[in-house]
């Protein structure tokens, strides 16, 4: 303590001198060690900005954020990581007429695994070369409704999996985890998307087959290209984002199907059936509806 | 402490690397670190504190509180972009901490001095003399609480003006003007209570 920066009074000074403070009582510090036991963990620092904005900017963050997982997912083939083939218009074309289809690797190695649906070899109808009656019309959408059966089931079974995988792990590692009541809504809610989506396929694809029908009554044929046609008119109806989505997972695909013939010495020169197709028809899948729907 | 070197915390005079040095540690939760901050700043934050309040037992209360609050943002500050001087973040938790329970006092019992030096500042002051027995005392516990924090931190504790506006979150002008009016209170109060002898 000293005056000099104060220009008191020496009588001010002195009385001021007199404002002893005791010693710290003795074990202070070990008191005070003693305290941090236990003691709960500071509050976070008060936000400066304001509550409103700072929810816009989650939101906005949310949406780009979103919307970014989105894009990655289809580009980095979510549904080939869950082992689900996408079909080319070749499979489905001759999955549709039980022609044996092109010999090429399926995509991705979990496929390969699945089963691969075989026509119905004890159909009494056969399907020669393009569908010109309504018998074998009906058979074609028999068979295309029961690949498509197929692979929903395995695509939502591997869903379902994946689901029940990570809650597991989240369990196990000590994080937030649904409780088995959470768990039974998240399932309903589910069984709901899917069947409104089911819903929505079936109404588009009945419409859709309603034309085909009519098609044949009136005498027409119904080849590959018809089918690939009305998908490309669904393609066309399609927003830009969802386009070039389509368009990336096909270039994806063309190049994983190149670099496998390529590596099994296929003749990559152009004469691959497969190939051919793939390029003409660049986004085009099943044209039933059946391959990209969401599950 | 006036005379600590540049640079240097001014409560333990150690430079200000070292605090960084203790505050990792204490981050850590290195006991030897958090008691050797205990030994450097304890008496310090308790002079504050006993200065301001005159109570030993909340003196002590507020300068466990200020170190135990160390412990707790000790993660954070080490963590941060600039370099803490544990020293003054003590005291400026120390004054804000003795302040606040001014305040709670004064509305809890309604028996404090007023605000402002207002015309009888002696009359409260010889009241407080009277019952501590403790003139000093009464000087002091006359004044508003800022400006009796003016004057512990910079008569008592000897801080520059800076570092005293610095604990007390104010800028230096400002902390200046308090000043000046916490020593013409002083010198009013002293003035009064010698006149009444």
């Amino acid at each position: 303590m000293s005056g000099e920066r104060f220009d008191f009074d020496p009588a001010l000074k002195k009385a001021l001198g007199e404002n002893t403070v005791p010693d710290l009582p003795e074990g202070f510090a070990d008191r005070v060690v003693a305290a941090t036991e236990g003691r709960a963990p500071p509050l976070p620092q008060q936000r400066t900005a304001s509550s409103r904005w700072r929810t816009s900017r989650r939101l906005a963050i949310g949406l780009v954020s979103a919307g970014a997982l989105a894009s990655a997912a289809a580009a980095t083939g979510v549904l080939e990581e869950l082992g689900v083939d996408l079909p080319s218009p070749q499979e489905v074309w001759s999955s549709i007429t039980g022609a044996q289809p092109a010999p090429a690797p399926s995509p991705s190695p979990p496929a390969s695994t699945a089963p691969e649906p075989v026509p119905d070899a004890r159909a009494p109808v056969v399907i020669e070369g393009p569908i010109d009656t309504p018998e074998e019309l009906e058979e074609a959408f028999r068979r295309v409704d029961q690949r498509r059966e197929e692979r929903v089931d395995t695509r939502r079974s591997r869903v379902d999996q994946r689901i029940g995988e990570r809650i597991d792990a989240r369990r196990a590692q000590g994080l937030p985890a649904p409780t088995q009541e959470q768990e039974e809504r998240l399932s309903d809610r589910l069984d709901t998307v899917r069947e409104n989506a089911d819903a929505r396929r079936a109404a588009r694809i009945e419409e859709r087959r309603e034309a085909l029908r009519e098609d044949v009554e009136a005498g027409g044929e119904i080849t590959r290209e018809n089918f690939i046609e009305a998908d490309r008119t669904r393609l066309r109806n399609l927003s830009p984002e969802q386009r070039r989505d389509r368009l990336r997972q096909w270039r994806e695909r063309r190049q994983e199907r190149l670099r496998r013939l390529e590596s099994e010495g296929a003749n990559a020169s152009g004469s691959d059936p497969l190939r051919k197709e793939d390029d003409a028809n660049p986004p085009s899948n099943d044209p039933n509806g059946s391959s990209q729907d969401p599950q | 402490m006036a005379g600590s070197p540049p640079g240097a915390d001014e409560a333990s005079g150690r430079p200000v690397g070292d605090d960084a040095a203790v505050l990792a540690r204490i981050a850590k939760r290195d006991e030897a670190a958090f008691r050797q901050a205990i030994d450097d700043h304890a008496r310090l934050l308790h002079r504050i504190a006993y200065r301001m309040t005159g109570d030993a037992h909340e003196a002590e209360d507020i300068a466990q509180e200020a170190i135990l609050r160390l412990w707790d943002h000790a993660p954070r500050l080490a963590a941060g972009p600039k370099p803490v001087r544990i020293g003054a973040w003590l005291t400026r938790v120390a004054t804000n901490l003795a302040i606040d329970r001014l305040r709670l006092s004064k509305r809890m019992s309604n028996s404090e001095v007023p605000e402002s030096a207002d015309a009888e500042p002696l009359a409260d002051a010889q009241m407080e003399s009277e019952q501590t027995h403790d003139a000093a005392r009464a000087l002091i516990g006359a004044l508003p609480e800022r400006q009796r924090a003016a004057i512990v931190l910079t008569y008592y504790e000897e801080l520059p003006n800076a570092e005293a506006a610095g604990a007390m979150d104010m800028n230096i002008k400002a902390f200046e003007s308090l000043l000046h009016r916490a020593r013409a209170a002083l010198r009013v109060a002293f003035e009064h209570k010698e006149a009444a002898r």
